[in-house]
């Protein structure tokens, strides 16, 4: 194994260490919206760095460049969904008006 | 058994069922939290297997599973929303 491609397994179970932890730790977490931080660290760290993991091991070719757009979906829609999620928290709870745009 | 399957079998044996069970308890949001974990958790798995296996092909099926999990999650999120 070439030390590039050591560096990338690494990088790539660091990543799946921080989905694993972040979906452990959401467990205890009472509540959608401090479950949803415990989301966010999986979304927007463990993604990336599973997915960087993967672009090392390929190099520049179109596998990499499909792990990078699987990586960038992830990475640009988990807040996104983070937001919509709190919101309807948020409405149903009272603490965010119901006349607020969709 | 190399790194990506591992990673792979970490996932599906641990983070999936803790996925599962935040989805199945407690009221819709919590539920929907859950289904975006376990909606995370599945694409990276599939990441994981595709390279574990040695199919670079494999990779449509999270390219799908991406795009899917976001507009089906949204669709959740509106439908839970309150009514004025």
């Amino acid at each position: 194994m070439s030390p590039l491609h050591a560096v990338a397994a690494i990088l790539f179970l660091v990543g799946v260490g921080v989905v694993v932890m972040g979906s452990l730790l959401a467990l205890p977490l009472r509540g959608p919206k401090d479950r949803l931080h415990a989301l966010a660290a999986m979304t927007s760290l463990g993604t990336p760095l599973v997915t960087l993991g993967l672009i090392l091991r390929h190099g520049w070719s179109p596998t990499s460049a499909q792990v990078a757009l699987i990586g960038l979906l992830v990475a640009v829609t988990g807040p996104v969904l983070s937001s919509a999620a709190a919101r309807v928290a948020g409405m149903r709870d009272g603490s965010v008006p119901r006349e607020t745009p969709q | 058994m190399n790194p990506w399957l591992v990673g792979d079998l970490a996932l599906l044996g641990v983070a999936m069922p803790v996925a599962l069970w935040i989805a199945s308890r407690g009221n819709a949001i919590d539920r929907l939290v859950g289904l975006e974990i376990g909606s995370v958790v599945t694409t990276i798995a599939l990441l994981a297997f595709s390279q574990g296996a040695g199919q670079a092909s494999y990779l449509i099926v999270p390219t799908v599973a991406a795009i899917l999990s976001f507009v089906g999650t949204l669709v959740f999120a509106r439908l839970l929303a309150p009514r004025r």
